[in-house]
């Protein structure tokens, strides 16, 4: 177990890998009343085409990641939430396009609960029976994500800026695509991803460190993982130019949404490359368009948007893109005005007050976030499956100047990569 | 976690309540101001709401503000309306870092509350009015925000199923208020119910993280300089509201899913002695993933991916959510009456009541470790006007047996079951 302290944060984090592959990090927070863990897997929605170590290739249905993690949870002795709810626990999963992570926190009985997360979602059971009941419940759950403009829009716009990749694809895939779905396709995705050379547990909450690490290492120890070579995921080439410029659905809304996205060209970026790529789009998009610019201003004068509009970005090694909009009378004349407003920013470059003024912006909401247990868990393990460092973020911002955010515009500010999503309202 | 408790003061005629919490890293600051939810004020509430947060007379454009709170490592900053009970509250939030955590040692706390005092105490104005193109263009987006309620389809489902329950109560009003009233409203009519509301209603002021509470209360006594009169009293909200017969109210537009929701009244509010097994009933109804409507809806019958209730506790209404099938709306409302049966009549495990009262107590326990829901739980204490601290509300879980909670459940009652469809016939799949 190693120790690292972060003397500007005032955390201390505890680290150790398992003989395993598993790797394990706890942080306490004394004050705090919850426990909060996750347990996740480098397995998303964009992981539908891999080759096993010693196995064929494989192409597997839209949804199946999220698929899967709807299914961990119910055991042959019944549903897990029945015992996490015994001891007091709330539990929860989600997918994203990169990571399943499954969770819980508890004010009490911690330490069981932490033996129950481990141990069910290292426990598949899927039946014939089970799979096909689950196929109503995430059909309920795909039409609730049709009928929200918001997730509409934003996948709409992910389906213009990607040709082949396949972020693009809806996480819970399409009643179609999961009709394919069995449990031996299941139990073959299950074996795949789920080895704890695959996984991270990140722990934080008023625990004692020590008596952590000797559970979860007993506890695996018991179950006798035998090592597994990395799988291999197959992605696809992507052009640098979007797939299409513009498109527009209708939907019942009462105000119109647009999204303007850029794709970034990221291929090979790890690291803490990538954390500060990521940075650098965030100040990026906070001079340009945060809501201090002068664009945001004059949006806003025209009554082009509102307090819903915002920036964010998404960058991971295989894909990075960044988002901007939100709700506007005018879907046309404001993808107009932000593409006007950032190409005249591209000629003339962002000035070094500005770019302080951001930065410390950054460094004070990231103190902000580091009162949620939630956040730090979470962007923690998003951090590491990148092989970069969440608490290197402030040495990161304190270390870039305002020329690498230069540098970032010119590079990511390119026409062919930008697309625009609309809804509208319908009739 | 016990011992974190607010110290109650009073500055100004205002209330002031400070948490010194030295596990967060930054400073929340919140200011609320009551009044009575009505026809006449909740619009005009909702449009000052935003006109405040526009620009003030030191920083008279929007830039200016936002660029000062940049620069104040990013202060966080924003107003609201909410509704607690027949009661609305205008909200300002701010949270900005604790200063111990920067290089850079600006009295970050003391320029955070001198900035919410220029937003409440010297907005910007025009004449006798407010400024009025901000008055115009906050005009459009409010009733933007209202045109938009619509998009959110399960947060249109529970307004709306509010509305028909409450159609001839004062709660039967959005917070954001009516969209018919907004253009009659002018810069000076705002200004002036501006002036009445900060001067005479009940303003409570919440600070919490790694403060001193003396400090605090001379900082808000110089920083935000209202001139207060004396305190109104306000309307206490109609709980108690007898149900003959429930009412269906189906609504169509162009969705895939169906959404019903079931609105019940509970006869009960955050006051009553009776709250706590409230709680418990909501529980076990439906608030967790091992409450019934999860098990029987979701799990059992696969008819839907949320199903639950919740409970209004300034109002005493009770609210049943999911999102179905359409042709599955009689199945669906069956067996969530045969849950609220299975209540009335006990039937309800020692497991239910074991594995509600422990998540029930997590839930609240875990309130402790944010800021925000912290002073959520006092001011239900001042809006209810009982106070209950944490374990109070433990104690009173744990003392819960199954026929409080099956003594309770007699006073729910079905008031109205709405559905939201598609325009398809019935039968006719979609």
């Amino acid at each position: 177990m190693k120790k690292i302290y972060y003397d500007q944060l005032d955390e201390t984090l505890y680290v150790e890998t398992l003989d395993n592959g598993l790797s394990v990090y706890v942080l306490p927070k004394h004050g705090f009343s919850k426990t909060y863990a996750t347990f996740t897997t480098r397995y998303g929605s964009i992981d539908h085409h891999f080759l096993p170590a010693g196995d064929q290739e494989v192409k597997v249905p839209d949804g199946i990641a999220h698929f899967l993690e709807h299914k961990m949870f119910e055991k042959e002795e019944g549903d897990v939430f029945t015992k996490f709810s015994n001891q007091g626990a709330s539990a929860n999963a989600f997918t994203s396009f990169t990571r399943t992570s499954y969770l819980f926190s508890s004010t009490d009985h911690v330490y069981e609960n932490l033996e129950t997360l481990v141990d069910f979602v290292q426990d598949p059971y899927f039946t014939e029976k089970t799979v096909e009941k689950e196929k109503g419940i995430i059909g309920q759950e795909i039409r609730m994500y049709q009928d929200n403009p918001d997730w509409r829009v934003f996948f709409g716009l992910l389906d213009n800026l990607y040709v082949h990749h396949p972020v693009k694809i809806d996480i819970a895939g399409t009643i179609e695509s999961i009709a394919d779905i069995d449990k031996d396709l299941l139990y073959r995705c299950y074996r795949t991803f789920y080895h704890p050379s695959n996984m991270l547990l990140f722990v934080v909450g008023s625990v004692e460190p020590e008596k952590i690490f000797t559970m979860i290492k007993e506890n695996q120890a018991r179950k006798g993982f035998s090592s597994q070579e990395p799988v291999k995921r197959l992605f696809p080439d992507e052009p640098e130019k979007v797939s299409k410029p513009k498109s527009e659905v209708e939907l019942h809304v009462g105000v119109p949404k647009c999204l303007i996205g850029i794709k970034d060209s990221v291929k090979g970026l790890n690291g803490e490359e990538l954390l500060k790529r990521e940075l650098e789009l965030l100040i990026l998009w906070d001079i340009l368009i945060g809501p201090r610019s002068g664009l945001y201003q004059d949006l806003y004068d025209q009554g082009l948007i509102d307090d819903s509009f915002s920036y964010d970005v998404t960058v991971e090694p295989e894909f990075a893109f960044s988002v901007i909009g939100g709700d506007t009378k005018d879907p046309d004349a404001l993808a107009t005005q932000v593409k006007d407003g950032i190409f005249r920013a591209l000629n003339q470059g962002i000035d070094a007050e500005e770019f302080e003024v951001s930065r410390n912006k950054k460094i004070g909401h990231f103190l902000r976030s580091l009162n949620s247990v939630e956040f730090i868990a979470n962007q923690f393990t998003k951090y590491r499956f990148q092989e970069s460092d969440l608490f290197r973020v402030i040495p990161v911002l304190e270390e870039m100047s305002h020329e690498d955010v230069n540098r970032r515009l010119r590079e990511h500010i390119v026409e062919e990569r930008l697309a625009v999503s609309v809804v509208k309202p319908a009739g | 976690m016990t011992s974190l408790t607010f110290v109650d003061d009073t500055v100004r005629q205002m209330s002031v309540h400070v948490l010194k919490a030295n596990k967060f890293k930054t400073n929340t600051i919140v200011l609320q101001i009551h009044q009575d939810l009505r026809e006449q004020t909740v619009t005009k509430t909702a449009l000052l709401s935003l006109v405040l947060k526009r620009a003030t007379e030191k920083y008279p454009t929007s830039q200016k503000l936002r660029e000062h709170l940049d620069r104040l490592y990013g202060a966080v900053f924003d107003t609201d309306v909410i509704k607690k009970g027949e009661r609305q509250i205008l909200q300002l939030y701010l949270e900005v870092a604790n200063e111990r955590y920067l290089s850079d040692p600006a009295p970050l706390l003391a320029e955070g509350i001198q900035f919410l005092g220029e937003v409440i105490a010297r907005p910007l104005t025009e004449g006798n009015g407010f400024f009025s193109r901000h008055v115009e263009t906050e005009k459009e987006t409010l009733k933007r925000k209202l045109e938009s309620l619509v998009d959110d389809k399960i947060r249109y489902a529970a307004q709306r199923v509010t509305e028909s329950m409450c159609h001839d109560e004062p709660y039967r009003f959005h917070p954001y208020g009516r969209k018919e009233d907004i253009d009659s409203i002018t810069p000076e009519d705002l200004y002036e119910f501006y002036l009445h509301l900060v001067r005479t209603h009940p303003i409570d002021v919440y600070v919490v993280g790694d403060v001193d509470p003396e400090q605090v209360k001379t900082e808000i006594e110089k920083r935000i300089p209202l001139e207060r009169k004396s305190v109104v009293n306000l309307n206490r909200t109609v709980i108690l509201h007898p149900v003959s017969q429930a009412k269906e109210v189906i609504e169509r537009m162009q969705v895939t899913q169906g959404k019903l929701n079931i609105g019940c009244r509970t006869q009960l509010s955050y006051a009553d002695d009776e709250y706590v097994h409230l709680l418990m009933y909501n529980g076990i109804l439906g608030g967790f993933p091992h409450s019934k409507l999860f098990i029987n809806v979701r799990e059992k019958a696969s008819l839907a991916y949320y199903a639950s209730s919740r409970l209004e506790s300034h109002k005493g209404l009770l609210i049943i959510m999911s999102g179905i099938e359409i042709p599955n709306y009689q199945k669906a409302v069956d067996i969530m009456k045969e849950q609220m049966k299975m209540m009335r009549d006990g039937q309800i495990s020692e497991q239910e009541l074991k594995q509600t009262r422990a998540t029930l107590s997590n839930q609240l326990r875990e309130m402790m470790d944010h800021p925000r829901t912290m002073i959520d739980l006092h001011f239900n204490g001042i809006i209810s006007g009982r106070h209950r601290t944490l374990e109070e509300l433990l104690d009173e879980i744990n003392r819960t047996r199954i026929e409080d909670i099956q003594r309770v459940s007699e006073k729910v009652a079905i008031d109205t079951i709405y559905f939201l469809r598609n325009h398809e016939q019935e039968g006719s799949s979609s």
